[in-house]
């Protein structure tokens, strides 16, 4: 079980990550959503802000009406956001459960698979 | 509990299941469902093929209210049985699916060529199919999706438009109803064999689950399902009676791939025909277009997971689309269209595909009883009534119709028989084993690659390098 302050260390790295990646801020240019991370686990809400593909802002809890929401065990949303896990796999085994649209959840993932090809 | 910014409503839902089943080639499905039957008693076998995948929606609704996931028939198939059957299953239902594209642009390019000549009937033909399967892909390709507003105005203008010609109709033809009961082709075998192929009308009301995921009430897809089989089968009944009156016995019997045209203008002269005509396009390019957008989709989450080549999850850098799923998916689709356009059998894969649904709704309605019996706790926000009565049905009903289409022999409406569809049987079985070594041989290889190259990467998160 991942307490909330990895999860959030892992956000702060994905943050990083996927601002700094020029090709990924390419595709996602046009993509802004606000995502809900719940880790089933222990209860604990992350929402993340992402206006034209920049992650803007992360925080802990649930803020605002969400494009997205995500729900998974601690241990998935903190290997997923350090990029040591593929969420498509485990999605297609049902571990990680999103609310959104096919393209969000395509684009979600298009995420992991542009930053770190080799998962 | 948060909830989503943008809901689906039951109206989307009913339109999107409906509308992947409207298609050019429903009108040719019909017209042969009338063919077995007494063309004035079609509704019949309609009705009870309308029931049937009632039942099957049924089954549909409860897994996907224990799994509300586009992740769907894989994930229904990999929690009752395994990995490799969901595969092999999955793999095998996707292929088969987009090869309805065949049948589907040779039906809408006889729409055109029959109507606007350029060069000759087989040319023109063939640009048609290109044009129309290439301009499907183009959308795909950048990306651009029809919402779920567009899909509701479009599938009601079609049920509507249909329902309004068949009133018409039945108020101007005499429909001989009572000689129709009293003919020998009005059997209970006959009405069955003809309900066998009257699946294909239905074809694709269950890809809406992947809306599941959009919905905050997963009843919403079970219901909309349903309302959708409802609606279609009154629109079907009432359209394929009326198509049938309103052709001449010539027609009937010249085998035309294109019988509402031919009705149109019987009907109502050139400006209903350009009414159709318009109304083919539409149904043609929504269920292709929705098909193609699933199907490149699904390509792309086996290649993420190594089951298909990498190469396959590759997105465009612009679009963020699965630009290689998609134009590996128009490269099969013109192959098997092209096929169609020299063979001429595109009765073939509308058989093919009503037998495809019919193993599908099986395999189903299995998953449904092992479900239970692994997993008899699990939170079904859906649970089919009668025990497992209702998938026992299920089963049987579309084995004996999948297996009674096979034993039948496909003819046109003289009685000239086209082919004997135990082939059908074999193609099938042909891809079957072929998605089966697939699974066996060379899904391993790739799952093994992948898990070497995992075992060699260093994990970034911290205290987890080793």
């Amino acid at each position: 079980m991942a307490a909330k302050e990895e999860i959030l260390e892992a956000l702060a790295d994905y943050q990083v990550q996927c601002n700094n990646n020029a090709r990924l801020r390419r595709m996602q240019r046009d993509w802004s959503k606000l995502i809900h991370f719940l880790s089933e686990d222990t209860g604990d809400y992350f929402t993340m802000d992402v206006k034209n593909g920049e992650i803007m802002s992360y925080e802990s809890g649930a803020s605002g009406t969400p494009d997205i929401i995500v729900t998974t065990l601690s241990e998935n949303l903190c290997d997923m956001f350090w990029g040591d896990l593929n969420p498509s796999q485990k999605y297609l085994d049902g571990e990680i459960k999103v609310k959104a649209t096919q393209e969000d959840i395509m684009r979600l993932d298009a995420i992991t698979m542009i930053i770190w090809p080799d998962v | 509990m948060t909830t989503l910014k943008k809901v689906l409503k039951l109206r989307t839902v009913v339109s999107t299941s409906a509308g992947m089943a409207l298609a050019t080639s429903c009108y040719l499905a019909g017209l042969q469902v009338a063919t077995i039957m007494v063309g004035e008693l079609a509704w019949i076998s309609i009705l009870v093929a309308g029931f049937f995948c009632l039942l099957s929606s049924m089954c549909f609704s409860e897994l996907t209210s224990l799994y509300p996931t586009a992740a769907g028939i894989k994930l229904f198939i990999q929690s009752a049985f395994n990995e490799k059957a969901a595969i092999a299953i999955g793999a095998f239902y996707v292929l088969l699916g987009i090869s309805m594209v065949g049948a589907e642009s040779y039906l809408l390019s006889s729409v055109l060529s029959g109507t606007f000549t350029m060069v000759n009937a087989n040319i023109d033909k063939f640009i048609w199919m290109l044009f129309f399967i290439v301009f499907v892909a183009c959308i795909n390709y950048r990306g651009i999706f029809i919402t779920g507003l567009v899909q509701d105005i479009l599938t009601y203008i079609m049920l509507g438009f249909l329902v309004i010609v068949s009133i018409y109709t039945f108020s101007t033809q005499d429909i001989a109803m009572s000689a129709a009961l009293q003919s020998t082709q009005f059997t209970l075998a006959n009405v069955l064999k003809a309900a066998g192929v009257g699946v294909f009308l239905y074809v694709g009301f269950e890809w809406v689950t992947p809306l599941a995921e959009e919905t905050t009430d997963y009843k919403l897809i079970g219901r909309g399902m349903m309302i959708a089989i409802g609606i279609l089968s009154i629109v079907y009944s009432m359209f394929v009676v009326a198509m049938y009156t309103g052709l001449t016995k010539e027609q009937l019997v010249s085998g035309t791939p294109i019988p509402h045209i031919v009705f149109a203008r019987n009907l109502f002269g050139t400006p209903g025909v350009i009414f159709f005509i318009f109304m083919s396009i539409l149904a043609s390019v929504t269920s292709f277009n929705a098909g193609l957008l699933n199907t490149s989709r699904f390509a792309y989450a086996m290649a993420r997971d190594n089951v298909l080549p990498k190469v396959f999850s590759k997105l465009h850098p612009d679009y963020a689309t699965p630009w290689v799923s998609i134009l590996a998916l128009l490269v099969f689709a013109i192959i098997i269209s092209f096929f169609i356009l020299i063979t001429h059998q595109y009765l073939f894969i509308i058989v093919m595909a009503a037998a495809l649904e019919c193993i599908i709704y099986v395999v189903m309605a299995v998953c449904v009883i092992r479900l239970r019996k692994k997993q008899p706790d699990a939170e079904r926000s859906f649970k089919i009534p009668f025990g497992n009565l209702i998938p026992i049905i299920t089963i049987v009903v579309f084995t004996g119709l999948a297996l009674g289409l096979f034993a039948d022999v496909s003819r046109d409406y003289s009685g000239k028989v086209l082919f004997h569809n135990y082939w059908v049987a074999l193609v099938m079985f042909a891809f079957a084993i072929a998605t089966t070594l697939y699974t066996l041989f060379v899904v391993p290889v790739f799952k093994n690659k992948a898990a070497e190259l995992a075992k060699t990467r260093q994990k970034r998160r911290p205290g987890r390098q080793a």
